[in-house]
């Protein structure tokens, strides 16, 4: 435990000093979008990694921040007011979807669940591209006018955007040490025996899916004011659910560390590599190379969270457990 | 009247389309518990590479001889340009399929969460792929000379490509339901299906069939992505995870596992989707998806699901 | 005694649990031999981990001097060991016809085309509902199924567990009577709750309890030892 304090305590200090050493906004602006997506990666850790639900509909959340913020801006006028108003509608409409997709779709099996939470997440897209008069469709809209000019600032925005992410990962550390976490733990490591404990696994499951789903539109609304703009592709798109799976798997799942670690390799290797695209197309398709890492994480570094997650194909529950009188 | 007649005609010519892809996920989901996350991108490599060799084909011939374009038999020249380019993309289909059957399925072989993760990567990366080959632009997909246009019967104008693709779907669920029920090794596959562990302990070995099946299922994707291309005109880098999810769609209205399931549902998607495109084109994917979703909720095996 | 099957010291997990502590049987060739003991004591573990469906942990199975421990379930069963699980594991949408073709591996043989009439003649009721789907038979006709099809094959032992669960007492007794038949012809080891029935088919015994093998030896000795029955069995009824 206290190496881990140690070592977000360096990164803390690391991120406060940053600044000095950097001197165009480009770059401040690259640090910033590590730490927003970041958080956007450990929201999906709680569900992947904590819990063992696997969820391809995520970015729906995302794009349900990033559409409060931006229209709320947009027709209420530049205020901070209408900032909090945001972020109140972004936490209740993706709370209350969450819950909605869990209740439908958590009781069945995991391949369903991921399938259909890719559907959701569809819809989700085609209704932005659709709904032109609210969205302006795939061409999205700026809405920079009506961001206060203290996010504005660059420098400014990107602590906000550390501060951000510090307090999201000490509430979601809160989170996975509580009795609670613990909970997801154990549904994650054998659901069958934590059912047989006396756990409800759909509660807890829902749990974990709204306070996901609640952190991920709360990167949301963060990236749309870092990038002044809302597009359909952008924030609905499955790039960004790819991009959460990619962080969290690269990075280490089960860990709050492991999704910032993923969040700055991908996105410093994506700035890196765009640059060399000039140079050869083949570097355009750098998903390619962080498909097959990917992969061959999958596959063969199952340690830990991942071999847990490993369903024993021939058990039959010939012993039932007794309910422990501590729950 | 007429139009209703050609929107049905439409839907089930799609519905045959989602139908050679669905029969596949259907099938390698009902026997072997592997939901494919990759299968809309077999679908769509048979596409790609099969017009690409066919548009590729047509370009060569005209280089030869510019004076092609006017000879009566040219049309039966395409036609058979066509015909290479549909087993060309069955072929590429049921190599990657092959090699992600021995490659990502097998040695993941019963873990879920790892199956599906690395399923929805090999799509990540087989689409990457194709935009690598081929650009992130759609191509254009044009239909053979010989299929092209349509025969009118009084008001009714019917599309000669869509009824080729019926007529192709129907006989594809022929030869597949004559696979299953007329043959050993498609009793294994249905008994595998219903009860995978007793098959083992009469002694066969299921993991054999699997490779086969998934090949299969492949071929077929890829079967359906390069007669859809010209269906559609074109090909675009987004088309595996689109049809995929209408596939999926299928799946499990269907029933996992059954074929004839699969070719029942296609059909109502399809027609939904015809339908709804017509009338309300912005609901089309909600109303299939709601379909699914009553399914779901009042018979989730599905229509013809052959497991619980 | 020459042994067609063994196992000595076995032991199996399923997940965290050690359900197999200690299994080890000898069961001698053209005899029935009934694995006996309480509900949950490791019986129905003990024919799945012989027939590789779990793994055992530690320990071997010998099939006639032949290690088999942990094979594939398929090579197992193709050495000639024909199951009969608890469920019956009848393909619900095939019908007998199909269910038991799918067990023949060979159709054309001239053995198989024997066993087959044997069979149908035997179980006469199968011979009826010949096109019927597997999911519509009655629980006395798929129990007769299974067992028909793990013998259709020739197979050398058959392992049946629990037959007679859930069937009136006149078709345990056509149960009874098939098995008096299967006998003469082939090895069983048959896993049974229904003492009645395990001491009218059984020439010797084994019981198992908590995992273990606790107790063998001969039928006819443990149907008059009722301290044995009592203690280990819980049948208190006299002559049972």
């Amino acid at each position: 435990m206290t190496n881990k304090k140690v070592g977000w305590l360096v990164l803390i200090i690391v991120g406060l000093l940053l600044p000095l050493f950097i001197n165009n906004q480009a770059q401040l602006l690259l640090f910033t979008k590590i730490y927003i997506l970041a958080v956007f990666a450990m929201s999906y850790d709680i569900l992947l990694g904590y819990t063992g639900i696997i969820s391809f509909g995520h970015v729906m959340f995302f794009g349900i921040g990033s559409y409060s913020v931006s229209l709320m801006l947009k027709h209420g006028g530049q205020s901070w007011l209408n900032i909090v108003i945001a972020i109140i509608i972004a936490i209740v409409l993706s709370a209350v979807i969450s819950f909605i997709v869990g209740v439908l779709s958590l009781r069945l099996k995991s391949t369903y669940y991921a399938m259909i939470t890719l559907a959701f997440a569809e819809l989700f897209h085609i209704l932005s591209l659709k709904w032109r008069s609210l969205t302006n469709g795939e061409d999205g809209f700026n809405f920079s006018k009506y961001i206060p000019d203290l996010l504005k600032d660059r420098l400014n925005f990107y602590y906000i955007s550390l501060i951000f992410l510090i307090i999201i990962a000490y509430f979601l550390y809160r989170f996975v040490n509580s009795a609670t976490g613990k909970v997801l733990v154990a549904i994650r490591e054998n659901e069958q025996r934590a059912e047989t404990l006396g756990y409800n696994i759909l509660h807890y499951k829902l749990i974990s899916s709204i306070v996901a789903g609640v952190v991920a539109s709360l990167s949301g609304i963060m990236y749309a004011i870092s990038y002044r703009y809302v597009g359909s592709a952008s924030v609905f798109g499955i790039d960004k659910t790819i991009d959460a799976l990619l962080m969290t798997i690269i990075g280490g799942v089960g860990t709050l560390f492991g999704p910032l670690l993923g969040s700055g390799i991908i996105n410093i290797a994506h700035e890196l590599l765009a640059d060399l695209a000039k140079v050869h197309p083949i570097f355009e398709r750098w998903l390619i190379l962080f498909g097959i890492l990917y992969v061959l994480i999958v596959m063969f570094f199952p340690k830990g969270i991942m071999g847990s997650l490993h369903k024993y194909r021939n058990s039959l529950p010939l012993f039932k457990i007794r309910k422990s009188k501590d729950g | 009247m007429e139009l209703i007649i050609i929107l049905t005609l439409n839907g089930v010519a799609t519905g045959m389309l989602i139908f050679l892809i669905a029969a596949g996920l259907s099938l390698i989901f009902g026997l072997m518990d592997v939901l494919n996350f990759a299968h809309g991108a077999l679908s769509m490599w048979g596409a790609y590479f099969g017009i690409w060799i066919y548009k590729g084909l047509e370009q060569f011939w005209l280089h030869q001889n510019p004076n092609l374009l006017e000879a009566s038999w040219y049309p039966w020249l395409s036609m058979l340009n066509f015909i290479i380019g549909i087993v060309a993309g069955i072929f590429i289909g049921s190599i990657l399929g092959l090699l992600m059957e021995k490659l990502l399925i097998q040695p993941v072989y019963g873990n879920h969460i790892q199956q599906i993760l690395i399923t929805m990567g090999a799509m990540l990366i087989l689409a990457e792929m194709v935009k690598l080959f081929w650009g992130s632009n759609l191509i254009s997909a044009p239909v053979p000379a010989l299929l092209d246009g349509a025969w009118e019967i009084g008001n009714i104008v019917l599309i000669k490509y869509r009824i080729t693709i019926i007529a192709i779907g129907l006989a594809i669920l022929t030869f597949l339901l004559w696979i299953l029920h007329k043959t050993k090794i498609g009793l294994i596959v249905r008994a595998g299906v219903q009860n995978k562990e007793m098959v083992q302990a009469l002694g066969i070995n299921v993991k054999k069939v699997f490779t086969l099946v998934f090949m299969l299922g492949a071929g077929l994707a890829a079967l359906g992505g390069v007669l859809m291309a010209p269906f559609m005109n074109q090909v675009y880098p987004t088309m595996g995870l689109e049809k995929q999810l209408l596939a999926f769609i299928v799946v499990v209205i269907g029933g996992m596992g059954s074929v004839f399931g699969s070719a029942v549902a296609g059909v109502i998607v399809g027609i939904t989707e015809a339908f709804m495109l017509y009338y309300v084109p912005d609901a089309a994917l909600a109303v299939n998806f709601l379909l699914m979703a009553l399914i779901l909720l009042l018979r989730p095996s599905g229509l013809f699901g052959e497991r619980g | 005694m020459n042994s067609l099957l063994s196992l000595k010291q076995i032991h199996t997990h399923i997940q965290q649990f050690h359900i197999l502590q200690g299994v080890s049987l000898e069961i001698p060739v053209n005899q029935v031999t009934v694995l006996l003991g309480r509900n949950g004591a490791g019986k129905t573990t003990t024919l799945r981990t012989i027939m590789g469906l779990n793994k055992a942990s530690s320990g071997s199975i010998y099939w006639d001097e032949e290690e088999i421990t942990n094979l594939p379930t398929y090579e197992i069963a193709q050495k000639g060991i024909g199951y009969v699980p608890e469920d019956q594991g009848i393909f619900p949408l095939l019908t007998v016809e199909e269910n038991m073709r799918i067990a023949i591996k060979d159709e054309k043989s001239k053995h198989t085309q024997e066993n087959l009439e044997w069979i149908l003649q035997t179980f006469s009721d199968l011979k009826r509902a010949w096109k019927k789907k597997g999911g519509n038979l009655s629980g006395g006709q798929k129990q007769m199924l299974s067992i028909a099809r793990a013998f259709v094959n020739d197979n050398s032992l058959l392992l049946i567990d629990e037959p007679s669960k859930g069937l009136a007492p006149i078709m345990v007794q056509a149960l009874i009577e098939a098995i008096h038949q299967i006998k003469e012809k082939t090895t069983v080891l048959l896993v049974e709750q229904n003492f009645y029935m395990a001491s009218q088919v059984g020439n010797r015994f084994y019981i198992l309890d908590d995992g273990k093998t606790i107790h063998q030896g001969n039928m006819q000795e443990l149907i008059d030892d009722e301290h044995t029955k009592q203690k280990h069995l819980g049948i208190y009824k006299k002559n049972i």
